[in-house]
């Protein structure tokens, strides 16, 4: 032993120490006890008798730095001691977990390469509490992670379709139809604002159709159907005959029995009002190109015209009322959808659905 | 992360984050994320087995242990949904058998599944524990058979609901002598009579068995034999519950009973003789659950038990028990969180049960945990719904279901907009919603307007014209569910609202106004819809566009059209330009 060494035991204590040594380089010697509650440390002192002094200091793994080393000598301290009772070491537990995401993260990376699972786990549930409950980009902005998926492996429900460039797209169109038809025609049409106000569209459409289609239709009679079920006494097996459908039967719980299922594919949204959609299955993102312009070639306008108008004979109705109503509507965000593949976006959009994970 | 975090360590915090939605958050978060929580995705839900294919499934989750499907829309328990319509489950189980040899868990409901998907189910997952069939058919007690002999591991055997074709075979011998993993058995829905010393033998050997639920073939007499066999039970459904008097099979029964301290759930009850009933007293003040929705059980005997049952979370029951029953359950069941009440006879027209709107009221008022309801009634006022609504504003689930078709108020001789209306206001979280009685389209104004977390509407007999339809797509933000029938909602606000059908999981519409032509149209320019069109009236070739469809499904898909479809079963094809790409 040199020197140094010697000077530092105190025979009167008697207390054992073992030197560790961290990435950095700098070297400290640690209670026995507490260190040896590190699983890594213990095997290198038992197996490879390391850390009795200060130059066979245990060289601890990279991702423990000291003032992580600190945090967990902290933590090894306190449970180490034996006579602990469970609500005192929670108590601990929950206080010493109080930190910023970064030295959380840190630290649940240093735990386990000490294979300290206890806090391992301990940061671990801090981690997916913090995840819980968030979306993707709320994650993102919480962990510094990076925005690096593509359109093909990011799955994406349908945005808010007033956001759509397909409705934008068929708004401007009708929006230059209307106009043409107003100037051939002369007819009043009403005044669509770019604010939303659910009421005038509502009325437009209500007075359309009261105007428009008459009466409103027939209700039909109830259908009356009734399959053979083996246990016909069973009252409630039974649709009933002439009423309501909502004659249920007995002992099916709620769709979701335990909390643990988890749907198909993700497809978290961005904003919350979506956190539903396409939650069962793949829906790619849209994507269009920003500068889409309003000119359309000819072809493919004249194309747009012929299925508006087309559509429109179908449903048996005048052309500028239906122009009307659809106008009131696709304010809302709702509107017929038409193909376009024109202009390539929607191509790409089709493309990638049949592109890597899709197909 | 500015530290490198390996990817065990993630994993390992992944392991703590179940939820789906969570899980679904988790792997849109960054390319890293993205794959390492598909290889350690261990469930999943299919909403819809047609929204995608097994192949996709199985490639992004190689690691799943726990599948859950489901096939045929909701409405199919109305018999609305033909004979033959789909929901195969052998292609799922096919291409599980050879991508998920350690495949453990299996939940299926409204899916047609074979005796040979049950036997590949029981020779392909070697370390199979949970089989649950909800609503399903197809199947006989020979698929049982397999499964029972097969599965060493086997915890849970749950039939719920299913339409068995019962052989009456001996297929609970098969369960192998040292068998004893059993947890659950669920055999309510079986017609037929059990191996009684087989069920015996196996209840015995299954310490660990917490829940058996017993099929009406099973007599009163053989209940004590089989509860001092397993006193360990949490959940329990009878069998019949009727005998003739007699005073040893009660105090065996009562005795029995006493002896099952840990039982929280209790059902069947096919058939009652209300001279047994107090045999189940002493376990009243424990239960949590009780499902009396079969037994013919009067409102005294009603009373009496459930008096005695203060900690009742759940309540299944018929009408029977009549307002004053739900007095005593508003006075007592003070944890009540879900109560459905069931019509004991919905087609009788002269209705002696005295079950009216101020059942509903008491328990309202009552219970300030109740969150769930189902409701059979004959009689319904606005006024009573905007009390529950005032009540109950933490209510998630309202399903009212007034027996005769456009029923109006009884009082005013309104329509039901404004008592429904005040439910969507006051309960902001109503996540589920039926509609019943006589309805315009203002209620669908006031849907649309307020219930921004309804996530699935039934409605029938209901609204005046398109904008009643329009309302619900247009407003209703979280809306995956929606199912119609018989309402005068035609083409307008169906193509109008095109882009709402593929942020929802599926649209029914049976009996309404919407032309073939319509449905093309959609078909045709929807890319991720598959349109079906179900009509049993003839070939498809010969109806005109104009001429309206039968039944509308329409749902969200990235599988394209399925190949299984019977002859009454149309998808509207796609346009080609969006089907060829480039």
């Amino acid at each position: 032993m040199s020197e140094g060494d010697m000077a530092i035991m105190k025979p009167e204590v008697m207390k054992s120490y073992i030197w560790l040594q961290t990435a950095d380089g700098s070297i400290q010697q640690v209670e026995e006890e507490v260190a040896m509650f590190c699983p890594m440390i213990c095997r290198e002192v038992i197996q490879s008798s390391m850390g009795s002094s200060k130059n066979y200091a245990i060289s601890l793994p990279q991702r423990v730095n000291t003032a992580i080393l600190s945090l967990i000598l902290d933590y090894c301290r306190f449970h180490q001691v034996q006579g602990r009772s469970n609500k005192e070491r929670k108590s601990f537990d929950e206080k010493f977990i109080r930190m910023d995401t970064k030295k959380l993260c840190e630290l649940t990376s240093a735990a386990d390469s000490l294979q300290l699972k206890p806090l391992v786990d301990l940061t671990s549930r801090a981690l997916a509490r913090m995840i819980e409950g968030k979306t993707p980009e709320e994650i993102r902005e919480t962990f510094h992670l990076p925005d690096d998926l593509t359109e093909e492996e990011k799955l994406e429900p349908l945005r808010n379709t007033a956001d759509d460039p397909r409705i934008r797209l068929l708004n401007r169109l009708y929006a230059r139809k209307r106009k043409e038809l107003k100037e051939k025609e002369k007819l009043k049409i009403v005044e669509i604002e770019e604010e939303q106000v659910d009421q005038r569209s509502v009325d437009d459409l209500l007075s359309f159709i009261n105007g428009g289609d008459g009466d409103s239709k027939q209700v039909r009679a109830p259908k009356h159907k009734k399959k053979n079920k083996k246990k016909k006494d069973q009252s409630k097996d039974h649709c009933c005959n002439n009423a309501n459908k909502n004659c249920k039967e007995g002992t099916l719980s709620s769709t979701c029995q335990n909390g643990d299922k988890c749907k198909v594919v993700p497809s978290a949204s961005q904003t919350p009002k979506q956190e539903d959609s396409a939650d069962d299955t793949i829906s790619p993102k849209v994507e269009f190109d920003d500068d889409i312009d309003d000119e359309l070639d000819p072809a493919m306008k004249e194309k747009l015209d012929r299925e508006v108008e087309d559509f429109a004979r179908r449903l048996n109705s005048d052309w500028p009322e239906r122009m009307q109503e659809i106008l009131s509507l696709g304010q809302e965000g709702r509107a017929v959808p038409i193909s376009m593949n024109g202009n390539g976006s929607l191509r790409r959009y089709t493309k990638m659905a049949y592109s890597s994970g899709l197909d | 992360m500015a530290c490198a975090f390996p990817e065990e360590v993630l994993e390992h915090v992944f392991s703590f984050v179940q939820s789906e939605k969570d899980r679904n958050a988790v792997s849109l978060v960054c390319k890293s994320w993205y794959s390492i929580e598909r290889c350690c995705r261990r469930r999943i839900f299919v909403g819809n087995c047609y929204a995608v294919s097994p192949q996709i499934v199985i490639r992004r989750f190689p690691e799943v242990r726990s599948v859950s499907l489901k096939g045929k829309p909701h409405f199919a328990d109305f018999n609305l949904v033909p004979e033959g319509w789909g929901a195969y489950v052998q292609p799922w189980i096919a291409a599980m058998a050879d991508a998920y040899p350690a495949l453990e868990e299996l939940r299926l409901k409204r899916m047609v599944v074979t005796d040979e998907n049950l036997e590949m189910v029981s020779r392909a997952f070697r370390n199979f524990k949970v089989l649950v069939l909800s609503s399903c058919e197809g199947f006989t007690t020979d698929g049982l058979a397999a499964i029972a002999g097969n599965c060493r591991n086997l915890r849970e055997l749950d039939l719920r609901e299913c339409e068995v074709d019962d052989h009456r075979g001996h297929w609970l011998n098969n369960f192998p002598d040292n068998f004893t993993s059993l947890v659950s058995l669920n055999l309510a829905c079986l017609d037929g009579e059990i191996n009684f010393p087989a069920l015996e033998r196996l209840v015995g050997r299954c310490h660990n068995l917490k829940t058996l639920r017993l099929n009406h073939a099973v007599p009163l007499e053989k209940l004590p034999n089989l509860l001092s066999r397993a006193p360990q039970l949490v959940d329990l459904g009878t069998g019949a519950f009727t005998a003739d008097v007699r005073p040893e099979l009660y105090s065996k029964l009562a005795t029995a009973f006493a002896g099952c301290k840990g039982l929280k759930s209790l059902s069947g009850f096919w058939e009652v003789a209300s001279v047994y009933l107090p045999a189940v007293y002493p376990v009243c003040a424990g239960l949590t659950s009780m499902n009396f929705s079969y037994a013919s059980i009067q409102s005294p005997d009603l009373n009496k038990i459930l008096g005695q049952c203060p900690n009742l979370k759940r309540l299944w029951v018929l009408d029977y028990i009549e307002d004053s029953g739900l007095e005593t359950v508003a006075a007592t069941c003070k944890d009540l969180q879900e109560l459905r009440v069931f019509p004991s006879d919905p087609y009788d027209a002269e209705q002696n049960v005295l079950l009216t709107e101020q059942g509903l009221i008491s328990v309202s008022e009552g219970c300030p945990k109740l969150q769930s309801v189902l409701y059979f009634c004959r009689r319904m006022s606005n006024a009573a719904l905007s009390v529950v609504a005032r009540n109950r504003p933490n209510l998630t689930r309202f399903r009212l279901c007034i027996i005769e078709p456009r029923t109006p108020d009884y009082l005013t001789l309104d329509p039901f907009d404004e008592g429904f209306g005040a439910i969507v206001e006051h309960c902001k979280d109503l996540q589920r919603l039926s509609l019943s009685g006589l309805l315009s389209d203002h209620v669908f104004e006031y849907i649309g307007r307020h219930a921004k977390r309804l996530e699935m509407l039934s409605v029938a007999f209901a609204g005046n014209s398109d904008l009643g339809l329009h309302h619900v797509l247009s407003g209703c933000k979280s809306l995956r569910k929606l199912e119609i029938r018989d309402c005068p909602f035609g083409d307008k606000a169906l193509l109008a609202n095109a882009m709402k059908l593929e942020t929802m999981r599926s649209l029914w519409m049976s009996s309404c106004s919407v032309s073939l032509g319509a449905c093309k149209l959609l078909g045709h320019k929807m890319p991720w819809l598959n349109v079906e069109v179900i009509d049993e009236r003839g070939p498809p070739d010969s109806t005109s566009d104009d001429c309206h469809v039968e039944k509308l499904y329409a749902y969200r898909t990235v599988a394209g059209p399925r190949l299984d479809m019977p002859d009454f079963v149309r998808t509207m094809e796609k346009d080609s330009c969006l089907i060829l790409g480039d």
